[in-house]
C-alpha cells in the first residue's frame, strides 16, 4: 500500500449505466498452470486455478491481491501472452469482439493480429520502460499503432497529436527521446499509446506503481476520463487498495490463484464479507483512527503445494472442518456481491 | 552525431590522436589515385635510391617508388579490412540478434556453429586455404574467407545484448502490438546495438589487417597485388635489410602501425562514449 493515497471513504463515481449492459470479457473457470520438468522431476504451480468473472462494457474492473496471488498470470492469460512453462489447462476467456474463440491463446494468428492493439490493448507493468530508449517517441507510435490505424504518415501524425492533447501533452514530446521526459510524462505517453486506437478493452497492469502519489492521482484521473470518453472497458490490476478505491467500479479480490470476493468497489470497502478481505480492508490506514493494525498470521500459500479445500483456511480465524475438505463455491451472497467462503455461505457447498 | 564528434574532439585526447593518425593513413590511400606509375610495373624509376627530395620514401630494388607503392598498398590493405569488417558485421548482427531474440533450438543451433568458429585455429586454416586454392586466391576471396571466420566473438556479444533486450517491456509491447520478428529486430533492437557494432568494427579491422599482413609476409596470399604485407614480402625476397635498403621495409611498417594505433584509439574512445562507467573511472569515480 502506498500510504497516504489510501482513501478512507470510497469516492468512486458509481457507473450506474454500466451495470445493465452486456459483458465485454467473460472469463469462465480459467486455469493456467506453470509446468516444468527438470531432470525427471516435474513440478506444477497452479498460479491461476479456476477464476470466473465478467467485465461489462464501459466499466473499470479492478483486480486486487497480494504478491503471488496470481494477478499477473491471470492477465497474461487474458492477453494471450502464454509462453512455456505457463499453460492454459482449462476454462475459457471470451471477448465480445472476438466471437467463437475460447481466448487469445486458442485463436489463430491472424485473428490475434486483428484483435490486439485495435480492440485489446495492454499497459504493461513498469510501463516507464515501454518506450524504446533509442527511438524518438513518434517512432514508437509509428511502430506500434500505425499498422492498426492506416492512413498516410501525415494523417497519422495529426491523429497522434490530437490524441496527445487528451492526455495534456505538447506535440513537441513526439520529437523527444524517452529520457528527456519526466516519469509522469512518459506514463502519459504510454497511456496515449495504449489508447490511440480506441480499443474496446484495456488491460492495465500496475501502471501507476512507480509514480509518486501526486502524479498517480493525475494519471488515474486521465485513465478515467479517456475510458469514459471512448466507452472502453478497463481491467485494472494493482495491489494498491487506495488506487482501487479511487478508480475502479467493481473489484475482485484474489487469494492463492483464486477469486475470493467480488463486489462493487464501495461495497467491498464498506462491507467486506470474506475473512481475507476483512483483514485486507482492516489493514488500511484511516484518518483519525490510531489503533494498531492487526496483521494476519502466516504467509501466502505455496502454489506448488496448495492447501486442500479453501486455500485461506490455514490462516482463517473462522476456519471450520469443511474448509479443509471442500473448495468453497463462488456464491452471490448479496445482490452483485459474490463470495467464496463456507462461513459466509453456510450450506452453499453442494 | 556532429555534436558528439565535436565533443569527442574537444575533450578526448585518444579520439584526437586516433582521428589524426587515421586521417593521415586515409589521405595516403586517397593519394594512390594520383600515382604516376601503374602499381604493378617494375623498373620505372632508378633502383635503390635513398629517400630524397625526388623520391620522398626512396625507391625499391625492383625500381618502384616506395611512396606511391605505400599509397597503393595501404589503400588495398584498408579496403581489405573494411570488406572483412563489413561482411563479418552483417553476419554477427544477423546471427547475434536472431539467436538472442529467438532463443530455443534456433539459439542452440546458431551458437553451436558460433562456438565451433570460436575454437577453430585460424592461422593453419588460412594457410590450408592458400595451399588448396593457390592461384584462385585473390584478395577478395581471402576477405570473404576471413569474414566467415571473424564474426563469431561479436555475434556472441550481440546475442548477450539481444537476450537482455527481449525481456524489456518495449520488446513485449512490440510483440503485443503485432510487430513481426524482422521489424522488432531491425527497428527496435538494431539501434540499441549499433554503438557496440561501431566499436567492434575498428577492432575487427585491426584483426583482419594484422592477419593479412602476416599471411602476405610469408607469401601465403596473392603477391602480385600490392599490399603492406606484400611489400614486406618483396623487400625480404630482395634481402632489403642486408642490402641496406631499410626504407623499403621501414615506411610500409610505419604506415600500417599508424593505421593500427589510430583504429585502436578510435575504438577505445568510442567505447568511452558508449560506456559512461569508463568515463567515471577516468575521473577517479565509480565503485572501488
Amino acid at each position: 500500500m502506498s500510504g497516504p493515497v489510501a482513501l478512507h471513504t470510497p469516492t468512486t463515481p458509481v457507473a450506474g449505466a454500466a451495470l445493465a449492459s452486456d459483458p465485454v470479457l467473460r472469463v469462465n473457470d480459467i486455469q493456467a498452470h506453470f509446468r516444468t520438468q527438470h531432470f525427471g522431476v516435474s513440478r506444477e504451480v497452479r498460479a491461476v486455478d479456476g477464476v470466473t468473472f465478467d467485465v461489462r462494457r464501459n466499466e473499470i474492473y479492478g483486480l486486487a491481491g497480494e504478491s503471488s496471488s496470481g494477478k499477473t498470470t491471470l492477465i497474461k492469460t487474458i492477453a494471450g501472452a502464454i509462453k512455456p512453462p505457463l499453460q492454459v489447462v482449462g476454462g475459457s476467456v471470451q471477448f465480445s469482439f472476438m466471437p467463437g474463440y475460447p481466448g487469445l491463446h486458442a485463436a489463430p494468428a491472424a485473428e490475434v493480429e486483428r484483435v490486439r492493439w485495435r480492440h485489446l490493448s495492454y499497459v504493461m507493468q513498469g510501463s516507464m520502460n515501454v518506450l524504446n530508449p533509442m527511438r524518438r517517441v513518434i517512432s514508437t507510435f509509428q511502430d506500434f499503432a500505425w499498422r492498426h490505424l492506416g492512413g498516410s504518415r501525415k494523417q497519422f501524425e495529426e491523429r497522434v497529436v490530437a490524441h496527445l492533447a487528451r492526455v495534456r501533452l505538447d506535440p513537441a514530446v513526439l520529437r523527444a527521446y524517452p529520457h528527456e521526459l519526466s516519469g509522469g510524462m512518459r506514463q502519459r505517453v504510454t497511456i496515449a499509446l495504449a489508447t490511440i486506437c480506441k480499443p474496446d478493452f484495456i488491460i492495465a497492469d500496475e501502471p501507476t506503481t512507480a509514480l509518486d502519489v501526486i502524479v498517480q492521482k493525475d494519471v488515474l484521473g486521465m485513465i478515467r476520463s479517456i475510458q469514459q470518453e471512448m466507452g472502453s472497458s478497463v481491467l485494472f490490476v494493482t495491489h494498491d487498495m487506495g488506487v482501487h478505491a479511487h478508480l475502479t467500479d467493481r473489484l475482485g479480490i484474489m487469494y492463492g490463484g483464486r477469486l475470493v470476493e467480488e463486489a462493487p468497489t464501495p461495497e467491498i470497502f464498506s462491507r467486506p464479507l470474506h475473512p481475507y478481505t476483512v483483514y485486507l480492508i482492516g489493514s488500511l490506514p484511516r484518518i483519525g483512527d490510531d489503533t494498531p493494525r492487526k496483521s494476519l498470521e502466516g504467509s501466502p500459500p505455496n502454489l506448488a503445494d496448495p492447501p486442500t479445500g479453501c486455500r485461506f483456511h490455514p490462516r482463517c480465524p473462522l476456519a471450520m472442518e469443511v474448509c479443509a475438505r471442500q473448495v468453497p463455491p463462488m456464491v452471490e451472497s448479496l445482490p452483485g456481491h459474490r463470495v467464496a467462503c463456507h462461513a459466509v455461505n453456510p450450506g452453499a457447498a453442494a | 552525431m556532429l555534436a558528439i564528434l565535436r565533443d569527442l574532439l574537444k575533450y578526448n585526447l585518444e579520439f584526437r590522436i586516433g582521428i589524426i593518425l587515421v586521417g593521415i593513413v586515409v589521405g595516403l590511400a586517397i593519394l594512390s589515385g594520383f600515382s604516376p606509375y601503374p602499381p604493378g610495373d617494375v623498373y620505372v624509376v632508378p633502383p635503390d635510391v635513398p629517400p630524397s627530395s625526388a623520391y620522398w620514401f626512396g625507391t625499391t630494388s625492383r625500381g618502384q617508388d616506395v611512396f606511391w607503392q605505400v599509397c597503393v598498398a595501404i589503400r588495398n590493405t584498408l579496403l581489405f579490412g573494411i570488406t572483412v569488417a563489413a561482411i563479418s558485421r552483417v553476419l554477427s548482427l544477423v546471427i547475434g540478434l536472431l539467436s538472442g531474440y529467438k532463443g530455443g533450438w534456433i539459439d542452440r543451433a546458431l551458437m553451436g556453429v558460433n562456438d565451433t568458429f570460436i575454437v577453430i585455429p585460424l592461422f593453419p586454416i588460412l594457410v590450408l586455404f592458400y595451399f588448396v586454392m593457390r592461384d584462385s586466391m585473390t584478395w577478395l576471396m581471402l576477405a570473404m574467407i576471413m569474414a566467415t571466420l571473424g564474426w563469431a566473438y561479436d555475434a556472441r556479444l550481440i546475442r548477450a545484448v539481444a537476450m537482455s533486450l527481449k525481456t524489456r517491456e518495449f520488446s513485449q509491447t512490440a510483440v503485443f502490438s503485432g510487430m513481426t520478428t524482422r521489424e522488432i529486430l531491425t527497428r527496435e533492437h538494431l539501434p540499441y546495438v549499433m554503438p557496440i557494432v561501431f566499436s567492434t568494427t575498428m577492432n575487427n579491422m585491426n584483426w583482419s589487417i594484422g592477419l593479412e599482413v602476416t599471411l602476405s609476409v610469408l607469401g601465403f596470399t596473392d603477391i602480385n597485388t600490392p599490399t603492406i604485407g606484400g611489400m614486406i614480402y618483396w623487400a625480404n625476397q630482395h634481402t632489403a635489410i642486408v642490402a641496406g635498403v631499410w626504407w623499403w621495409i621501414a615506411f610500409p611498417i610505419a604506415v600500417v602501425i599508424m593505421a593500427f594505433v589510430g583504429l585502436f584509439l578510435l575504438a577505445v574512445s568510442m567505447n568511452e562514449y558508449i560506456d559512461p562507467r569508463s568515463r567515471l573511472s577516468r575521473m577517479g569515480g565509480g565503485a572501488r
